[in-house]
């Protein structure tokens, strides 16, 4: 697949502070998932793509275009920034066609598009009242709305479903999925991973202003499998369970989290899960549950950036 | 898709619209009608008509141009960058295809226009209170230079301040600064010291252009059409650097999000 947006050792300071440090990813056709904590440096980067900042170091391109560039390229992109913030004395309906107008279409097309784009968000209803008394929700909604209006190759979504309803994160979901299969390019960028994961394998993990991991998702679970898998059991014999999982050669550590509750360490989860049943029959110990802790993306990710410290 | 000239008037149209509503626009209108209170306070003491007449041309050069209209300009042509950068909005203009110098021109005409819907008030409302109230009738002259002027220093002005907008996170801060000292303190000092402010133009643009009362006279006053000049220049040129400066610069706040 072709990279949308390549990245080479790309560092942004803010004075002192590293908002990038040496990020080095490529972004692939289709929707990416851009995933890590808060301050990981994800809105930093999407300000580079908008070219609202210019990067202190490193080469940065989208759709094969240095990303600190204005003017006629631009059209090509939408980018729905993170914070709130709007021109609040605007009607939704008046801020998409004025930023389409400003993009360069005719009143008339401007008028057709921010219809659209607003039917598509679900505001078509609320397209007439002023951005001041629009929840988050909807801000959210209006944001989107004049990212696509314009019909861009690349869609930038910074944080897209931070505040949307259930109801709605669903019906956006399925809209940037919808965006995604008419040919269109998302990244999209998320702290709460199960959103990334239910709408993408293709993901770039980031901590720390780096790149920790991308690719596939089930790549980066292979990836993860040499790593220790954290697992809890709970018993009423930690001491018996522990003392007949501490003759695994793979098991790295043991530690009696409390009474009844035991952590295991395994370079191996698959040997572990398939070997346990047959240790608490031959041993006669009791295992009541078992819970690991790689079950879903926020392991996978703690793995990943811990590995880096 | 359309051209420039429309991105332009698009921009300038979403500038004006923004800067003549909400709470800043009520205070800016109150802060604008000091000068008309304070010569129909001075009518309610009755004075003699011809002082009564002379009150308001010297409010305008006194008090108008120098610190009404200016604050006016000052706070509308820093919130077209500098406000919306630290909000966080300018992003929705900047980050899509329209040129940048396009972005500048149209928020400064649109800046411009909307100073202008508040200080020609400020300026010509005296004028017309000190008439009525029974003052000795201006010649045409007069208020005709008065809306001229203060046309000129929403020019100038304008262009200076939105400018510093673009170049300083401290442009409210310095513009203050820079219209309440550089302003009012280099026209005492001797010399052409003066001619280094812009209401030392505004005074001379005054000066040719009424023959009689307070506004004519300045000492040491340049020609009208050279004060004309560098009063359009100033603004021009503020706005050319201006362009400049956006080309190249982070228009996004230097943080990352929490």
């Amino acid at each position: 697949m072709t990279a949308v947006v390549d990245a080479e050792a790309v560092t942004k300071r803010y004075g002192e502070v590293l908002g990038l440090n040496g990020f080095s990813a490529s972004f692939a056709e289709g929707i990416t998932g851009l995933v890590g904590p808060n301050g990981a440096g994800k809105s930093t980067l999407f300000r580079l793509l908008a070219g609202q900042l210019k990067a202190d170091q490193g080469r940065l391109t989208l759709l094969g275009q240095p990303a600190w560039g204005h003017g006629e390229f631009r059209h090509r992109v939408g980018y729905c920034p993170e914070s709130p913030a709007l021109f609040d004395w605007m009607t939704g309906n008046d801020l998409v066609t004025t930023l389409l107008r400003v993009d360069g279409f005719s009143r008339t097309e401007a008028a057709e598009r921010s219809a659209r784009a607003m039917t598509e968000v679900g505001l078509t209803q609320d397209g007439d009242r002023r951005v001041r008394v629009y929840s988050k929700g909807m801000r959210q909604r209006v944001k989107i709305a004049q990212c696509i209006a314009h019909d861009p190759e690349l869609i930038l979504l910074d944080e897209p479903l931070n505040g949307v309803d259930p109801v709605g994160r669903a019906s956006l979901s399925a809209l940037m999925r919808q965006l995604s299969s008419a040919g269109h390019h998302l990244i999209v960028s998320s702290h709460i991973l199960y959103e990334v994961e239910r709408l993408t394998d293709q993901i770039v993990m980031i901590a720390n202003g780096q790149a920790i991991a991308q690719g596939d998702l089930h790549r980066i679970r292979d990836l993860i499998d040499s790593r220790p898998h954290v697992i809890d059991l709970e018993t009423p014999d930690p001491r018996g369970l522990a003392r007949a999982l501490g003759a695994w050669d793979h098991v790295v550590s043991i530690e009696f989290v409390d009474a009844g509750r035991l952590r295991v360490m395994t370079r191996s989860p698959d040997t572990f899960y398939a070997a346990l049943p047959g240790l608490v029959v031959t041993e006669g110990l009791t295992v009541r549950s078992v819970r690991s802790a790689d079950d879903n993306l926020d392991a996978v990710f703690r793995y990943l950036s811990e590995g880096r410290r | 898709m359309t051209g420039q000239l429309d991105r332009l008037v698009t921009v300038a149209w979403m500038a004006f619209r923004g800067s003549v509503q909400g709470l800043r626009a009520i205070g800016l209108a109150a802060f604008a009608l000091m000068p008309t209170l304070i010569v129909a306070g001075i009518a309610s003491a009755h004075p003699s008509a011809d002082t009564l007449a002379a009150s308001a041309p010297l409010l305008f050069e006194l008090l108008t141009l120098p610190i009404v209209a200016m604050v006016i300009i000052l706070v509308l042509s820093v919130a077209q960058f500098r406000n919306e950068i630290d909000a966080e909005i300018l992003v929705y203009l900047s980050a899509r295809s329209v040129g940048r110098p396009t972005l500048v021109v149209g928020k400064y005409l649109g800046a411009t226009a909307a100073a202008l819907v508040f200080v020609l008030p400020a300026s010509l409302l005296p004028l017309a209170v000190a008439t009525l109230a029974g003052g000795t009738a201006y010649s045409a002259s007069v208020p005709a230079a008065v809306a001229v002027a203060a046309v000129l220093a929403t020019v100038a002005y304008g262009g200076f301040f939105l400018f510093l907008g673009l170049a300083t996170r401290s442009a409210l801060l310095v513009g203050l600064l820079f219209g309440f000292l550089w302003e009012e303190l280099l026209p005492l000092l001797p010399g052409d010291v003066p001619r280094l402010t812009v209401i030392f133009y505004l005074r001379s643009y005054l000066s040719g252009a009424v023959s009689s009362g307070p506004l004519s006279g300045y000492g040491g006053a340049v020609p009208l059409t050279l004060a004309l000049s560098v009063l359009v220049g100033i603004g021009l040129v503020f706005v050319v650097v201006g362009s400049a400066v956006l080309r190249y610069l982070e228009t996004a706040p230097e943080k990352e999000s929490a």
